[in-house]
């Protein structure tokens, strides 16, 4: 069977003649009808990973602002992903390489010595997440939380912003990193994101998705909360999956702390026209179905966490929930001897993403790659198993969840603050996954274990992190 | 599995790149030190790995602490622009350059640098937010003057450029009211026929049809009043719709598909849909009707995506 071609409509140019090349080579990937379908080459790319873990950072992926905790982080959350655990000797080894780069001022950097960064913070904590404990030596309890706090607040612009270290940009991926840590780690406060989500509604495009960054008009000198101006709030930037995700997770993440905070003007997203780009994002058939980042732009395999984990994260507002119905409602059900059953309302294709994955994002030698015939390197590995994980398994907030951790809340400080941080516990916490809405489209042999659409780490390992420093049970 | 992990993992050792300089740049740092010599230091190290943050870092303090000409700093960052365009730290550095009053050229100097970077690069992320950034923080007439004539350069050469139509879209309605587009009424008309104008072209562009819906839905313009230019996009392209029309006859405000546009187009489909939705008129086809040949037939690959639209129109009219 072949697939159309992107239309040209007879007026090629750049764009379309790019699109067209990769049209090209990618239909080739497709298998044809009588061949076995390529599966998930599980052990091969965990050989891939820990031969990369092992020969150290190969030079080109300090070319995007990679750096220590990063390669720790994104093999670590592979490995986990695939199912493997790693013993306690080499544990410990991680721990400490990663602890190296916690700086004296607060923060991490991208290896010992450098200057702390908002995004080596989040990697940092998250693959501490991943493989670190409480008690000496753990790494958890080694985090400087007191100069973590004043790093954060050091960084932070009168618009609600954050710059992502001393002296650098403003950039969405660094609030989502610093959001994600402050949540893990039981350190969000009123004070510490005044502003924020304002900021982050301000980054979405007339087409829907979000922008690294909005341009601060202020009505005098010197810039400051008071003289800030409404509008005009300009996107530096066009609408990109990147920044939509950290933008949506985010947006998230604040969302339910909104109403505890005295707010003259309660910020507001357009979820339709966000969820329109986000499903616009999906290239067709003879793209293999794999996400764009941009309008226009190519497909690339770590879209597929970027902008597939969108739809994830759209969840907890109501768009694409599962919803149940009496069975009896549907006629064709008979395999299901239930008397409800559930119906899944999603609105991209989990399909075809997969096939994205398996057939153009897999290298032979293993890892997994941008798109062919580029080579694999550890930052695709990581998001296109991630963008696996999270087309195969429906994760959703769960009332059941939400209502059991809200009872079993233990009141550790007796301030205003509890109920605030009880909200972003249970919230973040009340993500679940429902196995029972899986798809594998060879079988569950392709299987990994469920991301955390906020956080991209397991939820038992986001469970476990922030019992401990909400000081909850872990259950 | 685990077993193979722990026995491969055995000889995992960190091999940290460029040791030796990143060595000599650590104890510079540790020692305080803010010198001359650390200007060359650290634009070694700049050079070797451009995304070396905190170098960019120190040597931007060290150039504050010992006074340094900030015009020769900028001259240096027009060469390392061009060989690490991709890399936003060179970009952003140019930003703090210029916000501490580097400024041998003008600004409108530093546009000109931009778009020969553009040139190389016609839809760098950090290159276009950087020029964004320029118009907005010098805000001057002068420079937003030039932009629509950069942006309709750069779609004559690439009308699928979404970097260009984002641009667009930035200079006419992000911004405030520019100079010569204080009557409203007539910008929107303007962008209105601009935009239909590239549509013909080259019907199936999502950024042409993205600018479109922006610009109506920034202005409160029913989609409904470009009903008679949408209807000949959403049918083959010959079909009966072209009968009943007589092509000597040139419309300026509905341009035709051009000639080899391919037909229908998916885009259109959409958009005559949201019109009947929002219309809500049941004598129309039925939107309904259109979300489906799009789920089943013209776009089937956001088959699920259609019938959400489906169901949420069907739900806020039960509601
Ligand atoms: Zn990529």
């Amino acid at each position: 069977m072949s697939f159309k071609h992107s239309s040209e409509d007879g007026y090629p140019t750049p764009t379309s003649t790019e699109q067209r090349r990769l049209e090209i080579i990618l239909s080739q990937h497709r298998p044809p009808p009588d061949h076995p379908k390529p599966t998930l080459q599980k052990n091969v790319h965990m050989q891939w990973l820990v031969r990369n873990f092992s020969q150290g950072f190969p030079e080109r992926f300090i070319s995007q602002d990679a750096s220590q905790p990063w390669l720790f982080f994104w093999t670590l959350q592979g490995f986990y992903f695939i199912g493997a655990e790693l013993d306690p000797q080499n544990k410990q080894r991680c721990i400490d390489t990663i602890m190296a780069c916690q700086h004296s001022d607060g923060g991490f950097g991208g290896g010992p010595g450098q200057f702390p960064h908002l995004l080596s913070t989040y990697a940092a904590v998250s693959a501490l997440a991943c493989v670190g404990r409480p008690g000496p030596g753990g790494g958890w309890d080694q985090i400087d939380r007191v100069k973590l706090y004043s790093f954060f607040m050091s960084l932070k612009q009168p618009d609600g912003s954050f710059l992502v270290s001393r002296d650098s940009e403003v950039d969405i991926r660094g609030i989502y990193c610093l959001l994600c840590a402050a949540t893990l780690l039981d350190m969000l406060t009123p004070e510490l994101v005044a502003g924020t989500a304002s900021f982050v509604a301000s980054l979405q495009t007339y087409e829907g998705g979000f922008a690294s960054a909005s341009h601060p008009y202020y009505i005098a000198d010197p810039p400051s909360l008071e003289t800030l101006a409404d509008y005009p709030r300009p996107a530096l930037g066009e609408a990109h999956g990147g920044y939509t995700f950290c933008a949506l997770a985010s947006w998230i993440l604040l969302r339910p702390l909104l109403d505890k905070m005295e707010l003259e003007r309660v910020p507001e997203i357009n979820v339709k026209n966000l969820t329109r780009w986000l499903a616009l994002m999906q290239g067709s058939e003879i793209e293999l179905g794999g996400f764009k980042g941009r309008t226009n732009k190519l497909v690339d395999v770590c879209y597929s966490w970027w902008v597939g984990g969108c739809f994830a994260l759209l969840r907890s507002l109501g768009v694409g929930v599962r919803h149940t119905v009496p069975s009896q409602q549907q006629v064709d059900n008979e395999d299901d001897d239930e008397q409800w059953s559930d119906v899944d309302d999603d609105v991209f294709n989990r399909f075809a993403i997969q096939e994205y994955i398996f057939y153009a994002g897999q290298h032979t030698t293993g890892g997994l790659r941008d798109k062919p015939p580029k080579v694999a390197d550890a930052y695709h590995t990581l998001y296109a198993l991630s963008g696996l994980s999270t087309a195969q398994h429906y994760t959703a907030p769960s009332d059941e969840v939400r209502e059991r951790l809200r009872k079993e809340w233990k009141q550790i400080h007796d301030d205003s603050l509890d109920e605030w941080r009880k909200v972003a516990y249970v919230e973040a916490r009340a993500w679940k996954e429902e196995e029972a809405a899986s798809m594998y489209i060879n079988g569950p042999g392709d299987r990994l274990n469920a991301a955390h659409p906020v956080f991209n780490l397991t939820i038992t390992h986001v469970g476990r992190i922030m019992s401990h420093f909400y000081k909850q049970n872990q259950s | 599995m685990n077993q193979a992990l722990t026995q491969l993992l055995r000889s995992f050792i960190l091999k940290p790149a460029n040791k030796d300089a990143t060595d000599y740049f650590r104890g510079v740092v540790k020692a305080g030190e803010m010198s001359e010599r650390v200007l060359t230091l650290t634009e070694s190290v700049i050079r070797m790995n451009p995304a070396h943050y905190s170098a960019w870092q120190y040597r931007y303090r060290t150039l504050l602490a010992i006074n340094a000409p900030l015009d020769e700093e900028l001259e240096l960052m027009d060469e390392l622009a061009e060989k690490f365009l991709k890399n936003y730290q060179v970009w952003h550095h140019r930003r703090l350059l210029l916000q501490r009053g580097a400024l041998a050229k003008t600004p409108a100097a530093e546009l000109a640098f931009i778009a020969r970077g553009l040139s190389y690069d016609a839809k760098n992320y950090h290159t276009w937010a950087y020029r964004q950034w320029i118009l907005a923080y010098f805000n001057q007439d002068a420079l937003w003057e030039g932009e629509m004539r950069y942006i309709e350069n750069m779609l004559e050469d690439d009308v699928r450029n979404n970097s260009a139509w984002h641009h667009r879209f930035f200079v006419v309605f992000s911004n405030g009211v520019r100079k010569g587009d204080e009557d409203r009424e007539d910008t929107i008309r303007r962008e209105v026929s601009f935009t239909k104008e590239k549509i013909a072209l080259a019907p199936n562009n999502a950024s042409a049809w993205n600018y479109l819906r922006g610009v109506l839905e920034h202005s409160d313009t029913p989609f409904a009043s470009l009903r008679e230019f949408v209807l000949p996009y959403t049918v083959p392209a010959h079909s009966s719709l072209d009968d009943v029309r007589d092509d000597s006859v040139v419309d300026l405000e509905n341009p035709r598909p051009s000639p080899g546009a391919d037909l229908p187009c998916p885009a259109a489909i959409e958009f005559l849909a949201d019109i009947h939705e929002a219309v809500g008129d049941l004598q129309l086809i039925s939107f309904r009707q259109l979300w489906k040949s799009l789920a089943d037939e013209h776009d089937t690959i956001r088959k699920r995506y259609w019938e959400h639209r489906i169901s949420e129109a069907q739900a806020s009219r039960d509601s």
